[in-house]
């Protein structure tokens, strides 16, 4: 669905490249999580992907379409909800997406069932000058599923929003990528990549430096322990099992049969100490 | 399709919009500023303080010459008002001048000096030969301290006689004047229509940039072109109304609104693009502002042209206002030269494709996450 393969980008046009030799792949059906600080190069490689940025190095492919000759067809397969929101302010939400729909050659959804779905019910008539920040994110990722779209490009889909709101947003994004669409998604919110990702790649610098499954990162990069709370002559107590020893896994079986467990926690690492570890560089 | 979606988009951005009816009101200001505050024509009567110091019979001549050319032959005691004192003067208006007789050449220089008028001492000189002292302003052109240096060598009679014996042939006898009104039409609407539309077309898409949603606009199928042309519908319309709205109430039904209304789209076709040309370079209208400065300099530089039609420089023919405002004259002129507008038309769509075409180009470069 996506194929990158040395691109190199540079804002001046000179060898201060903001993206330096990434190459990567995504899968028809997969969600990819793009995650890095601020200036990491996120935008750029998105900027690049979608055609708003001019294709200066490399060889991308999205959708099954070269980058290098962007036809105007391969819009009608991508969706993308751009960070900052950007609605025209003197026209309603209704007004918005239904001009929207009538750009695109292909069948698109009623603007009324989107505004419903990311919780903008009631307020289609209102001019999104009136709206609130979160209400405008909302539609902008509303506007990002107009077209259906197969290839969807989803830049901090949960920015600023309250963490219910926050929470359904997630779950469509479930439910569109359950139904086959691919997400290409930008964040350096490490929890959302970890929850909704199928693989992830770490940009640093402008430089990939990693890609894995959250779950591969963790199993690689996390301890292998187990923490138990229980309880034991009215008192609480608290120990750490490894899961690779025997001996520690044979007094942890012991406990759960004879024991009130409180607690019990895999040791296991965030996808931000992972970053941290492998990048030796914090996510804002 | 996708066109007329943008273009429905534009009326309903632009009708809730600030710039739509900012242009409206101009036109509407400009309109009062013709009916009401511009006459029919300018008065050109000029005012002239005279004082004839010569005896009482050379001094009745003098009169009775300027006399003849006063309508009711009959000359009128006034009070003039100035530095503070009142001045008693005998007043003959004729139909270029108002000439006010004083009686000594001491009031002449003060009313000179105080009204900023001209003033003028008609003596006799040591050998009895009369004698013209003029007190001028000093922003008189050489040209005319030269004329009045020479124009007592000969005898009045003489002068008389030559000038009214002077051949004049028109050249076209058909032609018919414009009022000082109407001849202020053409800037004032190539102003409003024109420039105004470049300025205000700039600022369309800034606040299409500031809000985002050019590249909102970039990630789907329709074409950048579509969203430029959509735009630029917005600026005709309001060009096209703005410019009815001027010359209607004015000119009535006495010119070719076809002809006009082809310059009306041809010029604001031109003026959008360039505006469009304009905001592609810049992120912001205060970056900008710097460069549609120097533009609406350079292209008000015409207007000086049109209204001193003794200054017309070649390079001054070359910047696109002159011949807007030549072919906005030819059409409103009675008699006007269709031929010319038609050409201008045609020159300011060719140029406004051109602008285009670059401008299309700029837009699909330029666009930035």
């Amino acid at each position: 669905m996506i194929k990158v393969e040395g691109l190199y980008h540079s804002y001046s046009k000179d060898d201060n490249f903001a993206l330096k030799d990434v190459n990567f792949e995504v899968a028809n059906g997969e969600i990819f999580g793009f995650l890095g600080p601020s200036g990491a190069g996120k935008s750029t490689t998105q900027g690049i992907l979608v055609g708003l940025l001019q294709l200066q190095k490399g060889n991308v492919s999205v959708a099954g379409y070269d980058i290098k000759n962007i036809s105007r067809k391969m819009f009608n397969k991508i969706g993308m909800s751009f960070e900052q929101s950007n609605v025209y302010s003197k026209m309603t939400a209704k007004e918005n997406l239904s001009f929207y729909s009538r750009l695109f050659d292909v069948e698109t959804r009623d603007p009324l069932e989107l505004i419903d779905l990311v919780g903008l019910k009631g307020k289609e008539n209102i001019k999104t000058e009136e709206f609130s920040k979160g209400m405008k994110h909302r539609l902008t990722f509303a506007r990002s599923m107009i077209n259906n779209p197969s290839m969807w490009f989803l830049d901090e889909p949960t920015t600023g929003l309250d963490p219910a709101i926050a929470a359904d947003i997630k779950d469509i994004i479930k439910e569109r990528n359950n139904k086959g669409v691919t997400v290409f998604l930008t964040t350096h919110n490490m929890y959302i990549a970890d929850e909704l990702c199928d693989r992830v790649a770490f940009i640093v610098d402008g430089e990939i430096k990693l890609i894995d499954s959250p779950k591969n990162l963790k199993l690689q990069y996390g301890e292998k322990l187990v923490e138990v709370e229980y309880a034991q002559n009215g008192d609480v107590k608290k120990e750490c099992f490894s899961t690779i020893i025997q001996k520690d896994k044979d007094t942890l079986s012991k406990i759960i049969d004879d024991k009130e467990i409180l607690t019990m926690h895999t040791k296991e690492a965030t996808l931000e100490e992972i970053f941290i570890k492998v990048t030796g560089r914090g996510l804002i | 399709m996708k066109l007329l979606s943008s273009i429905k988009k534009e009326l309903i951005l632009a009708s809730r919009g600030f710039y739509f009816y900012v242009e409206l009101l101009f036109a509407l200001v400009i309109l009062a500023v013709l009916l009401f505050a511009i006459p029919q024509n300018f008065s050109h009567i000029t005012t002239e303080y005279l004082y004839f110091n010569l005896p009482q019979q050379g001094k009745e001549i003098f009169i009775n010459n300027i006399l003849e050319d006063d309508p009711d032959a009959k000359s009128e005691m006034a009070e003039i008002e100035a530095g503070g004192k009142t001045f008693d003067a005998e007043l003959i208006v004729t139909d270029e001048s108002k000439i006010y007789i004083v009686d000594s050449e001491e009031t002449v220089r003060i009313l000179a000096d105080s009204e900023k008028n001209l003033g003028a001492v008609i003596e006799l000189n040591e050998n009895n030969q009369l004698y013209y002292k003029y007190y001028l302003q000093g922003y008189e052109s050489t040209r005319f301290k030269n004329l009045i240096s020479i124009l007592f060598n000969e005898s009045t009679e003489v002068l008389e006689d030559r000038i009214n014996n002077q051949e004049v042939r028109p050249l076209s006898t058909a032609y018919e004047p414009l009022t000082d009104r109407e001849n202020t039409i053409p800037p004032l609407i190539a102003f409003s229509g024109g420039l105004m539309g470049m300025f205000i077309m700039a600022s369309y898409i800034f606040l299409d940039k500031k809000e985002g949603v050019i590249e909102a606009y970039a990630v789907t199928p329709s074409s950048v072109w579509k969203y430029l042309m959509s735009k630029i519908f917005v600026i005709l319309l309001t060009s096209a109304v703005s410019g009815l709205v001027i010359i209607m109430p004015v000119m009535g039904l006495r010119i070719n609104y076809g002809l006009l209304l082809m310059l009306l789209l041809a010029t604001g076709f031109f003026a959008s693009t360039l505006g469009l040309l304009i905001a592609s370079f810049y992120d912001n209208i205060m970056k900008a502002f710097g460069v549609i400065y120097l533009l609406f300099f350079i292209l008000m530089v015409p207007c000086i042209a049109y209204f001193i039609p003794g200054w017309d420089p070649v390079w001054v023919k070359i910047i696109p206002t002159y011949p807007m405002l030549q072919g906005f004259k030819e059409i409103i002129l009675s008699n006007g030269d269709i031929v010319y507008p038609l050409i201008a038309s045609t020159g300011f769509l060719a140029a406004g494709i051109v602008l285009f075409f670059i401008t299309n180009i700029r837009f699909k470069k330029t666009l930035s996450v």
